[in-house]
């Protein structure tokens, strides 16, 4: 029997259609709570399978890039008064087991924000690039925190109201993982990590940053800080 | 100090005075406002006067500089006036591809209300 949370599950997606269908089914498999997919201007079938699954579908009517489906999650939260979401990628690295996990985080800490942490206390097979590109964007963000996070650029995340309430992305890219710690920080929200586990699979590795994607978005986040 | 004239010294000033003109125009009309048009006014007078005084400009500025060649300096002005038009036209980006975001969500987001209500 899937678990009752009181929260909203939102997905932020592109172009996902071969993994779509069975994410939402091991979500709704394991939690009992609603699940809204983003549909960030998809070419593909990803909307049609998405609502298929029983997903709730908001579509982007052209594509706009990671952090502007993101927003548009929290807008959705926003207006219609929930309390609690969390953010998972669509490409079926996030194990819903963590939901839970990061949902007892939140009980536990009564933080406005958890970050769903892959290099806290689990042991996660992380391609060698990937990890470096972390590590480079964890020291990149720190900087501008008063706290230092070990995985700033995971896209599992819980926001409790207040979180949805004031974080306000202007980042349509990637660095709006970045953007929203910072602007968390700057709010003085209570950010904690919550360790998660990863599966990263031929599929998942060939969707979100690569090496070049990330120095592409740590430069145009610093340039975005410096000339704003 | 005798002017001999060359073709790009009255051209360059001839073709500015039309689009000063144009700008003023378009400031009367409202299509501009007083900063742009002062702005453009601005930039096409010093074009002008880079033309009709080219060397007696250019090796000002490669003094105040400290620059030897005169040439050198027109260059390096010209890189620095390439670096700003850039900037210029980033934030011009910036702000166009954040509108275009503003839209995309207000769409996505009708959407689903209409859905919500049927």
């Amino acid at each position: 029997m899937p678990e009752q949370l009181p929260i909203h599950v939102i997905i932020a997606a592109y172009n996902e259609a071969p993994v779509i269908a069975q994410v939402l089914a091991e979500i709704k498999a394991t939690v009992d709570c609603p699940v809204i997919v983003i549909d960030d201007g998809s070419t593909d079938q990803t909307a049609h399978l998405a609502k298929r699954a029983g997903a709730v579908v908001v579509q982007h009517p052209v594509n706009r890039g990671a952090g502007a489906a993101c927003m548009t999650g929290i807008t959705l939260a926003r207006q219609q008064n929930w309390s609690c979401v969390v953010f998972m990628d669509a490409d079926g690295q996030h194990l819903p087991k963590d939901i839970m996990a990061i949902y007892q985080t939140y009980r536990e800490t009564s933080a406005d924000l958890v970050i769903g942490s892959r290099f806290s206390k689990t042991k996660n097979e992380i391609p060698w690039l990937r990890r470096r590109f972390n590590g480079l964007a964890n020291g990149l963000t720190n900087l501008f925190c008063r706290g230092s996070y070990s995985d700033t650029q995971s896209g599992f995340r819980l926001l409790g109201k207040r979180a949805i309430e004031s974080i306000d992305l202007v980042q349509d890219d990637f660095s709006y993982c970045s953007e929203m710690i910072i602007q968390a920080d700057r709010e003085q929200l209570k950010i904690a990590e919550c360790p998660i586990h990863v599966q990263y699979t031929e599929y998942s590795i060939s969707k979100g940053q690569d090496f070049q994607v990330g120095l592409t978005t740590a430069f145009q986040f610093l340039w975005k800080i410096m000339f704003r | 100090m005798s002017m001999d004239f060359r073709l790009f010294q009255w051209l360059i000033p001839a073709i500015a005075i039309l689009f000063l003109v144009n700008q003023l125009l378009r400031y009367r009309r409202g299509r501009i406002n007083l900063g742009e048009a002062l702005f453009v006014s601005g930039l096409w007078m010093v074009v002008s006067l880079l033309a009709i005084f080219p060397d007696l400009i250019s090796g000002y500025i490669a003094q105040l500089l400290g620059i030897k060649s005169n040439a050198n300096a027109v260059l390096f002005i010209g890189t620095g006036c390439l670096f700003y038009f850039q900037y210029r036209l980033y934030r011009i980006q910036v702000q166009q591809r954040r509108i275009i975001t503003m839209l995309t969500r207000k769409i996505a987001l009708d959407g689903y209300e209409e859905e919500q209500d049927v």
